[in-house]
């Protein structure tokens, strides 16, 4: 006859599957991002979007778009962190407004990626292309965080919707805050 | 609990970046690699008349002897060889497909030229005569020079039947163009109405360059050497997709001409010794067009 082995197993982290394969996946897609944009061969011109008077400028404003919008996200998503008792269609606005932004952005980044790739040349590009890869990693890991948000700690939301902001905001001041201010506001 | 809405998200952002890529690879089919160009199958209805600049090499049935012939308008060059310093230097005329060369050492060499072969006789070299046959050889050569009103200056690079052009005036007006060489004819076409309808005259060629709907200049241009070429960028300046290009002239002249979106301004001094240019404080490089280059997106 022989025993059962008995080994006491520390205990298991109720949180670290889901949050892991979130990041994880997160940090994936940022990787494959800057890859891509790094070895894709540039083409230097891509899709124009109308009514623009350049690329350039249609991009700048859809990133300012995306920027307000993610202000209101920043205001909606505090309030959903801290009071439990948020008015329910502020969760409803939050959802939307970062769904209206996020879709913003996906033109401008296809744009980034096909026409410019991950540039080098100064350390405003070189800021800019490494925001780029990390606000979208920070919102695939958002997002898949979001799918199992019972089964995460409670700072995560507020984490990972804080890079995804901030890294927001960083692209937006080394692109369209610097085109503004060095070669004017206009459309 | 799992939720849907969050990967509903991620999968439309995915979907519309898709959609986005896909319509950008259809759209702008950027500078293909220039597919490796296949000998060229003329074997049509033969030409009654030689090309007025054409170079062609070949060898003896027996292939004891190596020819070079260079057509140049009515004139014919020759070069053969058989080893051994053996080599002679003929020279002749053409009469329609038919020239016949001379030198002053006695081999002669006579011959026909059919589509892009030529087949002859080198008649008293070494003691001997040799038929031989030769075929047209891929040349690159460089043409430039401006509109009669020097309106334009344009850079026209012939890669064989191939040809890519520049057009610009230096300041707002500028052409991409694309074509062929048939014969001594040239005709390169580009986006907007842009074309440009020539003929090889000896050393020069003669045409009408459009530059856009409703621009049309005569011009001349003639055969030119390096630096003489067109001359591409393509670069990001602070982000802005840029394209730069370049009809340099023999005698180092350049005129050329940036354009970003929708914004045109002139060129930087493009530097000849190593193709390069400074543009907002950042160095970049230029490369030779040459005739076989993509320059107008198909």
């Amino acid at each position: 006859m022989t025993s059962e082995p008995v080994t006491a197993y520390p205990a298991r982290d109720q949180y670290a599957r889901p949050l892991l394969v979130a990041l994880l996946t997160g940090c994936g897609f940022a990787l494959v991002l800057g890859l891509y944009a790094k070895l894709h061969h540039p083409t230097k011109y891509a899709l124009d979007v109308a009514g623009f008077s350049s690329p350039l400028y249609a991009k700048a404003w859809l990133t300012t778009i995306a920027v307000v919008f993610a202000v209101v996200q920043l205001i909606t998503g505090a309030r959903i962190t801290r009071q439990a008792a948020a008015p329910a269609w502020m969760a409803t606005v939050h959802r939307w407004s970062g769904r209206i932004a996020i879709l913003l952005t996906v033109p401008v980044i296809i744009h980034c990626i096909y026409a410019l790739g991950f540039g080098t040349y100064s350390a405003r590009v070189i800021a800019h292309s490494v925001l780029g890869c990390v606000f979208y990693g920070a919102f695939v890991a958002k997002m898949l965080s979001l799918v199992r948000r019972d089964a995460m700690p409670k700072w995560v939301l507020p984490v990972l919707g804080g890079v995804v902001f901030v890294s927001l905001i960083g692209l937006w001041a080394t692109s369209a805050l610097w085109l503004f201010a060095t070669k004017g506001v206009h459309s | 609990m799992t939720r849907l809405g969050p990967l509903i998200t991620l999968g439309s952002v995915l979907v519309l970046a898709v959609v986005f890529l896909l319509a950008n690879t259809q759209a702008g089919k950027p500078t293909a690699v220039a597919s490796a160009t296949t000998a060229p199958a003329t074997t049509g209805p033969t030409a009654t008349s030689a090309p007025l600049h054409a170079l062609y090499a070949g060898r003896s049935s027996g292939d004891q002897v190596t020819v070079a012939i260079a057509v140049n308008g009515h004139k014919v060059a020759a070069d053969l060889n058989a080893g051994q310093a053996s080599e002679v230097s003929l020279q002749g005329s053409v009469n329609g497909s038919e020239f016949t060369l001379t030198s002053q050492s006695g081999p002669g060499l006579t011959g026909s030229i059919s589509g892009q072969d030529m087949f002859g006789t080198i008649t008293g070299f070494l003691g001997q005569s040799f038929p031989f046959s030769a075929a047209q050889a891929v040349v690159q050569a460089v043409y430039t020079g401006r509109s009669s009103g020097n309106q334009v200056t344009l850079a026209v690079d012939t890669d064989g039947d191939k040809a890519a052009a520049y057009i610009c005036n230096g300041k707002t007006i500028e052409a991409w163009l694309q074509g062929s060489v048939n014969g001594n004819q040239v005709s390169l076409t580009g986006d907007k109405g842009a074309s440009l309808t020539g003929s090889l005259s000896g050393l020069d060629m003669f045409g009408t360059v459009t530059a856009s709907a409703g621009l049309s200049f005569p011009f001349s241009a003639e055969l030119s050497p390096r630096p003489a070429g067109v001359y591409q960028a393509r670069i990001a300046v602070n982000g802005l997709a840029t394209r730069i290009g370049w009809a340099v002239l023999p005698d180092g002249t350049q005129l050329g001409v940036a354009v970003a979106g929708t914004t045109k301004y002139p060129a930087p001094l493009l530097d000849l010794s190593n193709n390069s240019f400074t543009l907002d404080g950042a160095s970049f490089t230029a490369a030779p067009v040459a005739g076989k280059d993509t320059v107008v997106s198909p």
